[in-house]
């Protein structure tokens, strides 16, 4: 295991950032911590990266106790948010900072900084100043500065997160297939669920404070461990006394199966393949209750003949993943 | 943005320029033309006059040092400020600016009775050991770092606070220790700011007089420094002298703010 | 696949974000530093202070009240606390106007006003009434002879406390928010009030920050007085000048007694400063 977090706590006053959490992080892969805002995660990272320290608890960076080193002796590269690039340098100047704080002869740096330059396709920017380049590409400086020391482990705090929907899709897949070619042990943090999603080995839920579960993509999607982890991971609809995905509601138009409930098609909407549709149950769960999402395929939605007003009986899909709807608020 | 009506505009422009015009810079002026009245003459003399020479080399040697000590407290105690939580914190921001608002004289009274040698709270102490710090160089040191005290913090916490501290954090986490990152990221980025208030403590140091009067003994020749040698000049009739003496200083600040005011906007537009 | 059935566990909201209070994040080399600088900072600012405090106690609270209501000084207090007032007064009219003009004018020269404004902050005091002599003094090309009269006070004050209010004041102006102005407006407000209900409110807490500064700084002043006012007892004699001759006397405890109510003023000033800067911090 790189990154071992046991029993950290960190408090702000009185408010736990984070409560007792216990993480381990495998060499090699690419782990996001995925969370809602202010949930705890730069917090965790900050402490990993030594930026923080944490009130109680250790951290183990590839089996040596990092609870007590300084930032600079930790060996992680860390990438923030908003790029905390060096203003007053050149892109080379930056890239080059951690090789000349750590004395590396000037013919090595030059070559490294090119090297890392190419690796990040800044090549042609070299000289030129931070706040000549666009957020993208600072971004991209950011992570070759942060990749020069040759870092144990990556740190990312929202790397994408100040970035336009279309750079952060195409920087994302580069991460991934970045994270391919050096095989450095890298963590992200994002609120992004897609973007966790796609990109990550592993994925870690953070929120208030605690780790919510701990597991690959599929598995957090197809077994969530609470209601929280489940909502944050997609769409979740109500229907009577669980919560589940829409597309696990099956619809049918006659009251055949046990515990089918009844309602009325109340809108209906055509997106793409995908048919969505807005249930309104009857009196008996509240006239006042949320419709219950549903999500058909559209050959699925013609065979059955649906259109507004159409009466339907609604019941859990087999094997679908389901939780119990907390009490109405 | 609303517009004034023309007339209005015109009126509240006479105003203000007449207004500083009157208040500042006619008299302002009026010292170049006293000083030159008789031509350089009276510089010749000023630069020839032993007495004067050595005011204005104190001065600058008392303002130099005094500078030099504001400008090391006054960027760490920034730093301390900015970057760091301490209990009494906030007493501690608020106290730095109070020499702004003491009286020069207060200054000057305050520092006699704590290191005057003979029944000073400290001074007797020192005296003993041979220090002697009132009617010397180094009570008219701490007089002037007294006054000018606030002004190179008041310059640098603004911007310490504006970059914020992700830079050092990211020079952090690639192994700078602390003096690396003091030297190669916070004082680059607080360059400027630093200029600013040297220069500023620097006008302000070099101008001093209440306070210095009280702590130096105004002695010629040892003790006197250049604006204690106008007052005297001016009260024994050598207007002249005064008025050139006046002038040399005046040139030295009013340049300090001319060249604070010419590095100012091109920090701006970076 | 199983359904996977959980229960969830609802969990108390947590409190809004709150910034560490008294909690020290200093690390062993800035506890070092910071205990050098309040070192330096209690021998050469608080210890003297204090001292001052001290001083002016020794002879008791009827000598104090004794030394302070003297005929001389209560005539000097007065005069201090009048001209500075007055002086405040007309800087909170004619500093508001400069910044106003500074900001929102523009005409040829302005840049030159803008630097002119910064001179009395740099000119050394003493030099300040030199040149004020020259033209409102004795032998003044305006056919004014103000020097050792009151108005020789007033001018002098004026003259120091000049760059407060405008410097305080333009900032703000320069970041009040065009828009603002101009939804007012829209809404059928005239200029004057525009100017009373949007302007002049946002501008207030700066406006009061310069005025306390210049207050302080009229209170305090010393060296332009020297010279122009001629420090004549009961008509231009002012605080820090009666201070001064008491020194100048021997007798300390006296000029201790007067400067602690300079010191009380100053004080008075920084809170004022330290709450005004923070309503201006927690708004923005
Ligand atoms: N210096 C601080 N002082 C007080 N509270 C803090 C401090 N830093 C963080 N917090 C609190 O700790 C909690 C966790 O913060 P953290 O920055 O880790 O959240 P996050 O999960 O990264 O959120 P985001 O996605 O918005 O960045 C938040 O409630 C935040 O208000
Ligand atoms: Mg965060």
């Amino acid at each position: 295991m790189s990154i071992e977090v046991t029993n950290v706590t960190k408090k702000y006053g009185d408010f736990y950032a984070l409560d007792d959490v216990s993480v381990s992080l495998p060499t090699g892969q690419l782990t996001a911590l995925l969370g809602p805002s202010g949930g705890g995660k730069s917090t965790l990272l900050r402490i990993i990266a030594g930026l923080d320290t944490a009130d109680s608890g250790t951290v183990a960076i590839e089996g040596t106790n990092a609870t007590r080193l300084p930032p600079q002796k930790r060996n992680v590269g860390f990438v923030f948010q908003h790029y905390a690039v060096f203003k007053h340098m050149t892109v080379a100047k930056n890239v080059a900072f951690g090789l000349e704080i750590r004395k590396t002869p000037k013919a090595e740096v030059k070559r490294r900084v090119g090297e890392l330059l190419e690796l990040v396709h800044l090549s042609q920017f070299a000289d030129r100043l931070p706040s000549q380049l666009s957020g993208g590409q600072r971004q991209r400086m950011a992570l070759a500065r942060a990749l020069a020391v040759e870092p144990t482990v990556l740190l990312l705090d929202e790397p994408f997160g100040a970035l336009d929907a279309k750079v952060r899709k195409e920087l994302r897949d580069w991460l991934r297939r970045l994270h391919d070619e050096v095989h450095v042990t890298t963590v992200f943090v994002t609120h992004d669920q897609e973007e966790a999603m796609e990109v990550a080995d592993e994925i870690v839920v953070i929120n208030h404070g605690r780790v919510e579960q701990v597991g690959s993509p599929d598995q957090l999607y197809d077994e969530p461990a609470s209601d929280f982890v489940m909502g944050f991971l997609g769409e979740v609809t109500r229907l009577g006394p669980v919560r589940l995905r829409p597309h696990d509601v099956e619809v049918a138009t006659s009251p055949g199966r046990a515990g089918a409930i009844p309602g009325t098609v109340t809108r209906l909407l055509r997106v793409g393949f995908e048919v969505r549709l807005q249930v309104q149950l009857g009196d008996e769960f509240g006239t006042g209750a949320e419709p219950v999402s549903v999500v058909l395929s559209r050959s699925h939605a013609r065979s059955l003949d649906l259109e507004l007003g159409s009466k339907v009986w609604l019941t859990a899909a087999v094997g679908a993943v389901t939780v119990p709807a907390m009490i109405a608020v | 943005m609303v517009e004034v009506s023309t007339p209005v505009k015109w009126l509240l422009r006479v105003l203000a320029i007449g207004y500083v015009f009157l208040l500042v810079a006619w008299p302002v002026s009026t010292i170049v033309r006293e000083a030159f009245a008789d031509g350089l003459g009276t510089f010749v003399e000023i630069f020839s006059d032993e007495q004067a020479v050595n005011a204005l080399t104190l001065t600058v040697q008392v303002a130099v040092q005094a500078v030099l000590i504001n400008l090391v407290f006054g960027v760490g105690i920034s730093l301390l400020l900015v970057r760091y939580e301490f209990p009494g914190k906030r007493v501690l921001s608020a106290l730095v600016d109070l020499p702004m608002a003491v009286s020069p004289v207060v200054v000057g009274l305050s520092l006699l009775l704590v290191y005057n040698g003979r029944d000073g709270w400290f001074g007797e102490h020192l005296e003993k050991w041979g220090v002697q710090i009132i009617f010397s160089g180094t009570g008219m040191i701490m007089a002037t770092c007294f006054v000018a005290l606030p002004l190179v913090i008041r310059e640098v916490v603004p911007v310490l606070t504006e970059i914020g501290d992700d830079q050092e954090q990211a020079a952090r986490s690639l192994g700078a220790n602390a003096r690396q990152t003091f030297l190669r990221i916070t004082l680059p980025s607080i360059k400027w700011a630093v200029v600013y208030g040297v220069v500023l403590s620097l006008a302000r140091s070099l101008g001093e007089f209440g306070a210095v009067k009280i702590v130096s003994g105004n002695v010629a020749n040892q003790t006197q420094t250049a604006t204690l040698l106008v007052e005297k000049q001016y009260q024994s009739f050598d207007q002249a002298g005064a008025y050139a003496v006046s002038f040399i200083l005046a040139f030295v600040s009013v340049l300090c703010i001319v060249v604070v005011s010419i590095l100012r906007p091109k920090e701006h537009s970076k | 696949m199983a359904t996977a059935t959980l229960d969830a566990t609802a969990r108390p909201t947590p409190p809004p974000r709150r910034r560490a209070g008294a909690r020290s994040t200093l690390t062993a080399g800035s506890s070092l530093g910071l205990g050098i600088a309040v070192t330096w900072f209690s021998l050469l600012v608080l210890i003297p202070l204090t001292a001052i405090v001290a001083t002016s106690a020794g002879r008791g609270w009827s000598g104090y009240i004794v030394t302070i209501t003297n005929p001389q000084t209560m005539a000097a207090i007065q005069l201090t606390v009048g001209q500075s007032l007055l002086v405040t007064g007309i800087n909170i009219v004619m500093g508001t106007l400069i910044a106003w003009v500074l900001v929102r004018d523009r005409f040829w020269g302005k840049s030159v006003l803008d630097v002119i404004i910064d001179i009395p902050f740099a000119l050394p005091t003493i030099v300040a009434g030199l040149v004020l002599l020259g033209l409102y003094g004795n032998g003044s090309p305006i056919g004014l002879d103000w020097a050792y009269t009151e108005r020789a006070v007033m001018l002098a004050l004026a003259f120091v406390t000049l760059p407060f209010i405008v410097r305080t004041v333009q900032p703000v102006l320069e970041e009040l928010d065009h828009d603002v102005e101009e939804a007012a407006a829209s809404l059928g407000a005239k200029r004057l009030t525009i100017f009373r209900r949007i302007i002049l409110p946002s501008l207030a807490p700066a406006i009061a920050a310069g005025a306390a500064l210049s207050f302080a700084r009229a209170i305090a002043e010393y060296g332009s007085l020297v010279l122009l006012s001629g420090n004549k007892p009961f008509t231009t004699e002012v605080v820090s000048v009666r201070v001064l001759s008491f020194i100048e006397n021997g007798s300390t405890e006296s000029a201790a007694a007067v400067a602690s109510l300079m010191l009380a003023v100053a004080l008075f000033v920084i809170v004022v400063l330290d709450v005004v800067q923070r309503r201006v911090s927690r708004r923005g």
